[in-house]
């Protein structure tokens, strides 16, 4: 933890206490009755009644909703006892929809403890960090769970607590046992008794003491202390959960199983059929779109692209906390079920990362202030100035009218309702008309309209930006910035793994058929991409496709017929049949950027290698990996482009889900995603213009992110 | 390093051919098709092979592919489209390459960045403003309007390959020419571009593939069976369902991924270069 050094910083700690608290507040007086609440409200009253009547040996054998642990229940079974006594909520089943018949004043007070955890929390980020605090103050899923009757707010206090106390003890004598690994595993117990997935904090912190006692070489020494963390730990969480004191095994087993079953079983997790992505997917989304007028902004989805340019820094800074994000994700990706509300698990790394980054972006705004300074040395010659406009005035000429122009008269087309109804007005001068006289103020702005069509052009002004800004950032349960990104990721990566395996067989010594394996493996780069799109239709077209014409001939229950039957139930297996094609067609670019590469290595250093006796692995990972990568990154940047811009592969398909489709289809077809609105013309063209701001951001950053990609704009 | 092991190469030819029949499998589904003769319409059931070897097909394709249209004009249409649209792109975007590549001057920097931004924009990105604007010019409908469009995709990442082309090639030897009396002009129709040539011709050949591979902005533009391209034809094959015998399609295909692929695999090298905007050296 850093010294508080100034007024103004503890200005910025209270400002940011002040935030995380407004939100809160207002959060749980206008959030609507969600799912489960009235479960946690009734175990809460449970306890609540227990206390009243001092019936202590209840604790026992209370216990509602044994699936998780009660701390977190006993706690607001505690706030509530300020507020008289109601009789209990009913039980329902856990697919039951939200009891919109709960008593306020119970809600409101439950609420309000939980809300205060949730601040707490907001205000130890901020000592750590006060940008990181105010983002997590700003996060509007975490202000969503902390501010409801849920179990999210207690444990995502003691987790953090786990972390700092530990951070603080790994700053001292790391072998020893001493206050704060005590009050860790303290904290760390409390968790696991009020929910257990934040318990993936310990497995983060003892990945951590691994890789630290490793590099220290005190193994040996410090498992002793590790240990006794992990045993108190287990001790305190056996002290604070009264419900298996009578009968341990069977009563953790029971809740453990429970979980097995319910995200097999369950009706609810059956319906909401998430896939596997799904807690990516609440990173970038945001609950501003579930409850109106309760979050001031949907800042999520920033928040979560911020972090990911402040992990690597973070990392250098203190890993665990990456440790701790990464843990979680995986985890919530492994794990069946996969409601929102998980990510809370997340979200203090996250914005803690995400603070790192706009650290980053001031280090890297201050670096180009103090370089441009340098270059405002640079004297321009006016020669030379006046030597280059032949050159420049005829080139610039065509380039305004070719591909300037048409952005511009772009933008200008976003702010009509311009479509196919209107198709005749807008040819006979009508779009001239609607933005020459939008612009000039002489036709009023009409607001973008949902469903009517007119047949005149009409002037709306920005009014389409919001509705196509939420379409990219949400759709019916979608996102298509979200897809975007994951499929330009996860297409790169595939790509850039096969691509490089193959060029490393190739490469080795005395590979018999290498040319011929080459040039066949070359084939998928050659062929156009449009006629590459058609081959892998014609094996996954639900009609006439080669698997599906090969279920009919072998049966649905022949090894085809199951792989259909489970592509036709799931969104994340369909997004293979995309990644596929998008695997063939790239993977040949990287194998011969690879095999370039590879060949520019000097022979000598893996003679070398050999000689030392480093196996295969030790010289890929500290030889032939490091030499490598510098010159596979344009590489990596090209194809990166290329998938984020995909598009004949999702027309080709003819797949009509607007969020299982990148950018680029949407403004080809932006129908899909937007079948009752008006204007496609101008539709197309305003999720166009955003695309193109989209882009110009990962220029940006990836322009500052590595010096080959200085190289692709400077060079 | 030592030769592998026999059992290494074992183990290494196997992992190949894995590798070989994933890349394999598509490509023959489209041949399967091709030399299929017994196809009425879309395929019904599954083979691996074709039921009746025949040429027929390619024969049908080569004489009238799509409805009435001639083979011939459609190879005509595509060659024009895209000789015309690499021809513009790269003949008015040299000079502004040139320009960037030899010459400081102010603004540079943010024209650059500008300049990789539309390099990198998708081609749907000029869908929408061109076709209206085409269609208020009134010739959205020609070849002429493909020739435009396709250039106006191409133009940012000729210029942007054309300039690390210029910049590879040392200044020295434009300067000893300008020290001997030369002028801009001279230098550059003399020194610098017999040098840059290869390389140019290599980013137009880029934006020729680009033109020639293109189709569905092509069916938007286009109304007149006369003014389709090969591509476009495909296509349409696909959307026409089972009004011909797939096999068309199957062959169409290769006919017209066979000369690119032939390019592709002689000039690999130097093709992979200047897709990497001409920065992997």
């Amino acid at each position: 933890m850093k010294r508080i050094k100034t007024p103004l910083h503890i200005l910025a700690i209270l400002f940011v206490i002040f935030t995380a608290w407004a939100l809160r507040s207002r959060a749980l007086n206008n959030l609507s009755i969600d799912f489960d609440e009235d479960d946690y409200l009734r175990a809460g009253q449970e306890y609540t009644h227990l206390i009243q009547t001092s019936n202590w040996s209840g604790f026992l054998e209370t216990n509602y909703r044994p699936e998780h642990p009660p701390l977190a229940k006993i706690i607001i079974g505690i706030s509530l006892l300020s507020v008289p006594e109601k009789p209990l909520t009913p039980e329902a089943a856990t697919s039951a929809g939200p009891n919109n018949y709960l008593p306020r004043d119970l809600v409101h007070s439950a609420r309000t403890v939980n809300a205060i955890f949730g601040t707490i929390t907001v205000a130890i980020v901020a000592l750590i960090n006060p940008l990181a605090g105010l983002f997590l103050a700003a996060h509007t899923f975490t202000i969503k769970y902390v501010s409801q009757v849920m179990l999210e707010a207690f444990p995502a206090l003691t987790s953090l607590l786990v972390v700092l106390s530990y951070l603080q003890w790994k700053k001292g004598k790391r072998s020893k046992l001493n206050g704060w690994l005590i009050l860790s595993a303290v904290f760390l117990g409390l968790t696991a008794a009020s929910k257990y997935l934040y318990c993936v904090v310990g497995i983060a912190i003892l990945i951590d003491w691994y890789l630290d006692a490793k590099e220290q070489d005190t193994l040996k020494t410090s498992l002793r202390t590790i240990i006794l963390w992990g045993v108190l730990a287990i001790i305190v969480f056996f002290a604070f959960n009264p419900y298996i004191w009578t009968n341990p095994i069977l009563r953790i087993g029971e809740s453990i199983f429970y979980h097995a079953g319910y995200s097999s079983e369950a009706v609810e997790v059956q319906n909401a059929a998430y896939p596997v992505w799904q807690p990516f997917f609440w990173l970038f989304f945001s609950p501003y779109w579930w409850h109106e007028g309760v979050f001031p902004f949907p800042f999520d989805a920033f928040i979560t692209i911020l972090a990911l340019f402040g992990l690597k820094r973070l990392w250098s800074k203190e890993r665990l906390y990456v440790l701790w994000l990464g843990i979680a994700i995986a985890f919530l990706l492994v794990w069946p079920t996969k409601w929102p509300q998980y990510i809370i698990t997340l979200t203090v790394p996250l914005t803690i990362a995400a603070a790192e980054s706009m650290f980053l972006l001031r280090d890297n705004i201050f670096e180009w202030w103090k370089n441009r300074k340098t270059q405002d040395k640079v004297h321009y010659s006016k020669t030379e100035t006046h030597r280059v406009l032949p050159w420049l005035i005829p080139g610039l000429i065509a380039f305004a009218v070719l591909t300037l122009f048409p952005l511009i008269f772009q933008f200008a087309v976003s702010m009509t309702d311009f479509n196919t109804t209107s198709i005749r007005d807008g040819f006979n001068g009508g779009i001239w008309r609607a933005i020459s006289g939008g612009l000039t103020g002489e036709i009023p702005v009409t607001p973008a309209d949902i469903g009517t069509r007119s047949n005149q052009v009409n002037f709306v002004g920005l009014s389409l930006y919001p509705v196509v800004s939420n379409f990219i950032a949400y759709l019916n349960g979608g996102s298509v910035l979200f897809f975007n990104i994951m499929w330009t990721v996860l297409s790169v990566l595939l790509q850039c793994g096969l691509g490089l395996a193959v060029a490393l067989l190739l490469w080795q010594r005395g590979v018999r058929l290498g040319k011929f394996w080459q040039t066949l493996f070359i084939l998928p780069w050659a062929i156009p991409e449009m006629i590459g799109a058609m081959m892998w239709v014609n094996i996954f077209q639900p009609d006439w496709g080669w698997l599906y014409l090969a279920v009919d001939k072998f049966g649905p229950d022949s090894l085809f017929g199951t792989f259909t039957n489970a592509l036709d139930k799931s969104p994340s297996l369909w997004l293979v049949g995309f990644l596929l094609p998008a695997m063939w067609y790239g993977f040949p670019f990287m194998m011969l950027a690879s095999s370039i590469g590879l060949k520019t290595i000097p022979k000598e250093v893996f003679d070398a290698a050999s000689i030392d006796g480093a196996s295969i692995w030790q010289t890929f990972k500290y030889v032939t990996w490091p030499l490598l990568l510098p010159l596979l990154i344009p590489a990596i940047i090209v194809r990166g482009i290329f998938a984020f811009n995909q598009f004949y592969l999702f027309q080709a398909f003819g797949f009509t889900d607007a969020t299982l489709a990148t950018l680029s289809y949407n403004v080809f077809n932006p129908t899909n995603g937007f079948g009752r609105y008006g204007g496609q013309f101008a539709l197309s063209a305003a999720i166009n213009i955003l695309t193109i701001v989209i882009l110009m951001i990962f220029v940006i950053l990836f322009n500052r992110w590595s010096k080959a990609g200085e190289g692709v704009t400077y060079a | 390093m030592h030769k592998i092991s026999f059992l290494r190469q074992f183990v290494t030819q196997i992992l190949l051919a894995i590798v070989g029949f994933f890349v394999i499998l598509p490509i023959w589904g489209i041949i399967r098709l091709a030399f299929d003769g017994s196809l009425r319409g879309r395929p019904t059931e599954f083979r691996l092979l074709p039921k009746i070897w025949s040429f027929d097909a390619f024969l049908q394709v080569l004489d009238k592919p799509y409805q009435s249209v001639d083979f011939i004009i459609l190879l005509k249409n595509s060659l024009l489209v895209s000789f015309g649209a690499a021809l513009i792109a790269i003949v008015l975007g040299m000079s502004l390459a040139y320009a960037f590549a030899r010459f400081r001057f102010p603004g540079r920097q943010i024209g650059l960045v500008g300049l990789l931004l539309t390099a990198v924009m998708p081609p749907v990105a000029f869908m929408t403003p061109l076709y209206i604007l085409l269609s208020l010019m009134q010739i959205r409908t020609t070849l002429m309007a493909l020739v435009i469009t396709y250039a106006a995709f191409a133009m940012p990442f000729c210029i942007w390959n054309m300039r690390a082309a210029f910049q590879a090639i040392s200044k020295e030897i434009e300067e000893a020419a300008f020290l001997d009396g030369a002028d801009d002009l001279k230098t550059f129709i003399y020194i610098t571009l017999p040098l840059a040539l290869p390389s140019i011709a290599v980013a137009g050949l880029i934006a020729f593939l680009m033109a020639y591979s293109e189709f569905t902005l092509g069916w938007l533009f286009v109304e007149k069976g006369d003014n389709l391209t090969l591509a476009m034809a495909i296509y349409a094959i696909v959307q026409s369902g089972n009004a011909q015998p797939w096999s068309y399609l199957g062959s169409l295909a290769l006919i017209m991924s066979i000369p690119v692929v032939v390019i592709f695999i002689i000039f690999q090298r130097t093709l992979l270069e200047r897709l990497m905007f001409g920065d992997a050296q």
